[in-house]
C-alpha cells in the first residue's frame, strides 16, 4: 500500500500537536491568571471566567489550526520523506504557536496598562473635590 | 466508509460542541450578571437561550457540512477529511467565540461609560 506512510505521518503529527498545544496554553493560562486578577483589580470570579474563555478560545484556535493544515497533500514514499515533511510541519507550527502566545502576552499586558490608566483616571477624578475643599 | 467517517465526524464535532458550549455557559454567566448590574433571573434566562441558540448553530452547521464531503476510499482519505472538517468547525468556533467576547467587552464599556456620566 503506497500511502501507508501518510498514515503514519498523521499519527506522529497529531499527538505531538495535541501535546505542544496543551502544553503552551497551560503555560501561558497558568501564568495568566496574576494579569487577570490586576486587569480586572482583584474581581475574582470574573477574572477567573476571562481566562477560562480565553483558554477555550485559545484551545479551539490552535487545534483547529493545526487539523485544517494536518493534511500533506504528496505521496510519502519512504522515511526520508516523512521527517522532512513532519519537520516541516510540527515546526510550522510550533512557529506559528510562539507567535500567538507573544500576541496573547501582548493582549495581557496591554489590559493591564490600560486598566492602570484607568484606575489612576477615577483617582484623580475622585481627588480632586476633596483637594479644592482643603 | 463514508458512513463510517459521518459517524466519527458526528461523534467528535458533538463532544466539542457539547463541551465548549457548557465552559461558555458557566463561565459567561460572571460577565451576562456585570453587565445587567446583578440581575440574576435575567442573567439565567438570557445565559440558557445563548446556550440554546449556540447548540441550534453548531449543531446544524456541522450536520449540513456533511452533504458536501467527497467519496472517500481508504483509512488515510477518512481520516484527512474527519481532521480537516473537524478543524474548520474549530476554526469557526473560536472566531465567533471571540467575536461574541469583543461585542460583550464592547456593550459593558458603554455601559461603564454610561453610568460614568450619569453619576
Amino acid at each position: 500500500m503506497n500511502s501507508s506512510l501518510n498514515f503514519t505521518a498523521y499519527l506522529i503529527y497529531l499527538p505531538i500537536v495535541i501535546v505542544l498545544t496543551w502544553y503552551v496554553a497551560h503555560v501561558l493560562f497558568k501564568n495568566s491568571k496574576i494579569f487577570m486578577l490586576d486587569i480586572f483589580s482583584g474581581r475574582t470570579e470574573i477574572a477567573l471566567s476571562t481566562n477560562r474563555l480565553f483558554e477555550t478560545g485559545f484551545y479551539l484556535l490552535n487545534l483547529g489550526f493545526a487539523l485544517v493544515i494536518m493534511e500533506i497533500t504528496y505521496n510519502v514514499p519512504d522515511s526520508r520523506d516523512l521527517l522532512e515533511a513532519l519537520s516541516s510541519k510540527i515546526g510550522g507550527f510550533s512557529i506559528y504557536l510562539g507567535i500567538m502566545l507573544f500576541f496573547n502576552l501582548y493582549l495581557f499586558f496591554r489590559g493591564r496598562r490600560k486598566s492602570r490608566q484607568k484606575a489612576q483616571a477615577a483617582e484623580a477624578v475622585v481627588n480632586k473635590p476633596g483637594m479644592g475643599t482643603h | 466508509m463514508n458512513t463510517i467517517a459521518y459517524l466519527l465526524y458526528l461523534f467528535i464535532t458533538y463532544c466539542i460542541t457539547v463541551h465548549v458550549g457548557l465552559v461558555f455557559y458557566r463561565n459567561g454567566r460572571a460577565y451576562i450578571l456585570a453587565l445587567l448590574h446583578g440581575d440574576e433571573r435575567i442573567t439565567d434566562s438570557i445565559n440558557k437561550l445563548l446556550l440554546t441558540g449556540y447548540y441550534l448553530l453548531n449543531l446544524g452547521y456541522a450536520a449540513w457540512m456533511i452533504q458536501s464531503w467527497e467519496t472517500l476510499s481508504n483509512w488515510t482519505e477518512v481520516f484527512t477529511s474527519i481532521a480537516y472538517m473537524t478543524g474548520r468547525i474549530m476554526l469557526i468556533l473560536a472566531v465567533i467565540h471571540f467575536m461574541n467576547m469583543g461585542v460583550i467587552l464592547h456593550f459593558s464599556q458603554k455601559r461603564k461609560h454610561f453610568s460614568h456620566y450619569k453619576n
